[in-house]
């Protein structure tokens, strides 16, 4: 196996939880709420995979728990936000502190337990392709999940019928409920399918990315994704081509690390000045149709945030 | 007054009961809990200074985040416009200005433009290319944070060492010192009255304040008016920013004494959450900020006596505010204000 394999099966799978989080929070904010919590979400499913598979024995336990509670959170935002109508944001960002100090506090009998993992599962035949075999399909099963589901969600949220319902929820719910959709049950269910990726995203890192579980030991990816998302401009293939961006950055910046002291303190803030120029990119370009800039960068640029993201849904009657 | 007073105290009352829950399903006592966050707090003078002194902090950050609320703006970029104030303190602090006898006034002048500086970054941000506030401060934080790293481990870094444990500490006369054996922050909360006046005065007796709170309310309403929205998000932000800038002097010159990663502390987070509480009420920031001080230092008593995690205060906090909000908007409060007053009126 040469050296560029290798690397490239590290970014791959250490990307994956990422991938899992961006497209979570994409399908989220397509239909027009902001799960900001995603900060604490991470770093609480991140523990209660891990405390889980500790007790019951059982991977598949723990992944699934945590991706109830994280669709248990993201449905409880929506909640809080459509029966008390207290703004997303503030609940979202409440909610970040609590869950976030929260894991630390009852991850305290956790940290340095040495931690289970997942085999190993390779798809046959495709996996013997050369290079883009043993990097994206000879890997464990949530890593492979995650390559599989950036196709599939991008398929499911602009190629089929429910996928342009959600988004219509999105842009204009109350243009969509005139045409006869119920744009809260919307919000709610696809709120908790995005809040179980992102939980599950959230096991994928004490299971797969670093084993165990330490104090803040998600700590900033949370935000790193909300700014993928963006970066994304709310498209999952986009998106995930900003996580393994970001994960080439990570890899480079530990063969560099021994270059320049300090670097590897700075990375993880590459994705933020990032983000806010992908911001005015993409604010400057709506503007005038993106005519300054040439089609394939315009492709990668243009994209415009879902029209109600973030605003409180109130039916008039 | 008394009946709205009345039912702030049932909604508070109704919130420490929720608080009370969570502890309870976590498996502490809440009564032991809150025993020793108050004794830790305002137990002797030592603590009381402490409490009040953190307290002045994080009602600075909640006065700025109370303009910018009333602009209509999300400033989470509160917390790197404190960082930045922090990095105007340390630089002035280096400089020959540093050795002078009213370095301090210096200093806080310069948190101020720093902040204010970092603020009005957000503000360009959003008129000018339309980014919204939460993501431009988001990040804006970010990169403040790792500016202070670079600047902690290159060109600040302590005479041959390299490390993120701070720079070296400021000359003498750089510190905003207390007075008395437990050093009584008296400059801080002089500063934090004045500010406090000045703002009062600004919302509440001021066309400026005025248009401020129009332009919040309604965006497009205030257009209609002539009221140019851009401009008063320009001034919301520097003003925030200044604000917030000076907390983070503070910190730098009258807790640190010196600029260390992170030295915002999550202040500016918890400025937030209390601007949740008080809306638009300069009176509660101050209220809430105390209180909140006071679940931060008599945090620590709880790490030492009953072995809690210092992730504890914020648990606490964040479960407060949640169930304040929850009962604000479901009306419990009032309702039961209600039925109390009703009650009494049997009686008579």
């Amino acid at each position: 196996m040469s050296s560029l394999e290798l690397t490239f099966i590290t970014i791959v799978s250490m990307s994956a939880p990422l991938i899992f989080a961006v497209i979570g929070e994409t399908i989220t904010e397509r239909v027009g709420i902001v799960n900001l919590s995603l900060e604490g979400t991470l770093l609480i499913t991140a523990l209660a995979s891990f405390a889980v598979t500790i007790w019951t024995d059982s991977l598949y336990l723990g992944i699934i728990s945590a991706g109830l509670i994280g669709g248990l959170i993201a449905f409880l935002i929506v909640l809080i936000n459509f029966r008390f109508y207290i703004n997303q944001i503030a609940v979202g960002f409440i909610f970040t502190i609590f869950l976030w100090k929260l894991s630390s506090y009852l991850g305290g009998d956790f940290v340095r337990i040495p931690g289970p993992y997942l085999d190993e599962i390779s798809v046959p035949i495709l996996k013997e392709i050369p290079f883009l075999g043993p990097v994206f399909f000879d890997n464990n099963i949530l890593v492979l999940s995650s390559i599989i589901l950036i196709p599939l969600s991008w398929f499911f949220l602009f190629r089929t019928k429910f996928g342009v319902n959600l988004r219509a929820v999105g842009e204009n719910p109350s243009a969509a409920d005139a045409r006869g959709l119920d744009v809260m049950k919307y919000r709610f269910i696809y709120s908790f399918v995005g809040g179980v990726l992102i939980g599950i995203g959230g096991a994928t890192f004490s299971l797969e990315v670093k084993y165990g579980w330490s104090e803040g030991h998600t700590l900033n990816y949370g935000w790193i994704a909300l700014a993928i998302v963006i970066f994304g401009g709310w498209n999952p293939v986009r998106g995930s081509v900003g996580v393994y961006g970001f994960g080439i950055l990570q890899v480079l910046s530990l063969k560099l690390q021994s270059l320049t002291i300090g670097f590897s303190q700075i990375l993880p803030l590459i994705p933020f000045p990032l983000m806010i120029l992908t911001l005015v990119l993409i604010q400057s370009a709506n503007k005038n149709e993106g005519r300054w800039f040439p089609k394939p960068i315009r492709l990668l640029i243009l994209g415009n945030q879902p029209q109600s993201l973030g605003i409180t849904y109130k039916k008039d009657s | 007054m008394y009946k709205s007073l009345l039912q702030n105290f049932i909604t508070t009352i109704l919130a420490v009961f929720s608080v009370s829950l969570v502890l309870f399903i976590l498996q502490v006592s809440p009564l032991e809990i809150y025993n020793n966050l108050f004794d830790g707090s305002f137990g002797n003078l030592d603590k009381i200074s402490r409490t009040l002194l953190i307290a002045t902090v994080m009602a600075l950050a909640g006065f700025a985040l109370i303009i910018t609320f009333s602009a209509g703006l999300w400033n989470i970029g509160i917390e790197g416009q404190m960082l930045f104030g922090a990095i105007g303190a340390t630089f002035i602090a280096r400089t020959i200005l540093g050795e002078l006898f009213f370095a301090p006034v210096i200093i806080i002048i310069f948190g101020g433009i720093f902040g204010s500086l970092l603020g009005l970054l957000s503000a360009f941000l959003k008129i000018r290319f339309n980014v919204h506030e939460i993501f431009g401060g988001l990040g804006i934080n970010f990169v403040a944070s790792g500016l202070i790293v670079y600047l902690v481990i290159g060109p600040w870094k302590r005479e041959g060492i390299a490390s993120t444990g701070g720079t070296d500490l400021f000359p003498a006369a750089s510190w905003i010192n207390g007075f008395g054996e437990s050093n009584f922050p008296v400059y801080p909360i002089v500063i934090a009255i004045f500010i406090f006046l000045l703002l009062f005065t600004l919302l509440s007796r001021t066309s400026l304040g005025l248009r401020l709170i129009a332009t919040g309310a309604n965006t497009d309403a205030a257009d209609k008016f002539k009221i140019d929205a851009g401009k008063f998000i320009i001034y919301a932000f520097i003003f925030a920013g200044a604000i917030g800038g000076i907390a983070g002097s503070i910190q730098a010159s009258s807790i640190h004494h010196k600029l260390v990663p992170g030295i915002a502390g999550g202040y500016g987070f918890l400025g937030i959450l209390i601007a949740l509480i008080a809306g638009r009420n300069l009176f509660t920031v101050v209220i809430i900020s105390l209180v909140f001080a006071s679940i931060m230092v008599g945090g620590v008593q709880l790490q030492l006596r009953l072995g809690l995690d210092s992730s504890f205060p914020y648990i606490i906090e964040s479960v407060f505010v949640m169930a304040w909000l929850i009962i604000k908007a479901s009306k419990v409060d009032a309702k039961l204000l209600r039925f109390i007053i009703k009650k009494e009126g049997n009686f008579e």
